[in-house]
């Protein structure tokens, strides 16, 4: 599947679909609007409806990809499934803490932390 | 010869060419010693406020232009972006971090520019927007 993917790169650790970003940089509007369309489509099969995102090695992350995944996010909820992200620098983080989206995402330090609480 | 310490614009209606400007814009900002922590603010500033620009003041259509103003300074940086849109009231924008606008897809992008800058001045029609960050 991943090989399909132009945005996104799609692994699995234990039950959990484990996605990061192609893009150092997740700015460009084509590109996040892919990113958006490829994730949506990771979520309709039902095996990844536990879902980590790792953001190792984005640096820079604008609002309208923030966008969609506010969209994965209330799609996920809506299937039942779970949803967490993890390794964010530390000023990517802030981009949730300003706009409050770390009280809708949860977001921990460590993919273990994630995957661990994605397994219960 | 020195760098240049400014940069004026007038783009297009076309986010490929706000990617265009934002890295020129990044390497006279290196070229000038600026920090990586200004440096990811201006540039999360400046692209919101572009692409705000584009894509609501100007809807994207081609014919219309986003206008953009860049100094440099030893202590500061100045910016000025201003669409040909009709504007609108950042008052009236709603609170993203409401509650109940929490899970909206709309209202951030003007609240993270007001975030990575110092100072954030809309004109009274609201189609332009001066920005200033001061050097850490």
């Amino acid at each position: 599947m991943s090989e399909n993917l132009e945005c996104l790169e799609l692994g699995q650790v234990d039950e959990v679909a484990v996605v990061k970003f192609r893009d150092k940089k997740v700015m460009d509007p084509s590109r996040i609007e892919q990113m958006g369309k490829e994730l949506l489509e990771l979520i309709a099969d039902d095996e990844n409806e536990r879902l980590l995102i790792n953001f190792d090695n984005v640096s820079f992350f604008s609002s309208a990809a923030i966008n969609k995944l506010i969209v994965l996010e209330k799609q996920i909820r809506a299937k039942g499934g779970k949803l967490r992200l993890c390794n964010l620098r530390p000023e990517v983080r802030d981009l949730f803490s300003y706009t409050s989206l770390d009280q809708m995402f949860e977001i921990d330090q460590e993919q273990v932390e994630s995957i661990q609480a994605l397994s219960q | 010869m020195s760098k240049p310490q400014e940069i004026e614009r007038s783009l297009n209606s076309d986010p490929n060419h706000c990617a265009e400007l934002l890295r020129e814009l990044l390497e006279m900002l290196r070229l000038d010693g600026w920090g990586k922590d200004d440096m990811f603010a201006i540039r999360m500033a400046m692209e919101e406020a572009i692409m705000n620009g584009i894509k609501h003041g100007n809807e994207e259509d081609h014919e219309k232009k986003v206008c953009v103003s860049i100094r440099l300074a030893k202590d500061r940086f100045y910016a000025k972006i201003t669409d040909q849109g009709l504007g609108f009231c950042p008052d009236d924008v709603p609170d993203p971090t409401a509650e109940q606008n929490l899970d909206k897809t709309s209202g951030r992008g003007v609240m993270l520019i007001k975030a990575f800058v110092d100072e954030c001045n809309y004109n009274k029609c609201g189609n332009s927007v001066e920005l200033i960050k001061y050097r850490s």
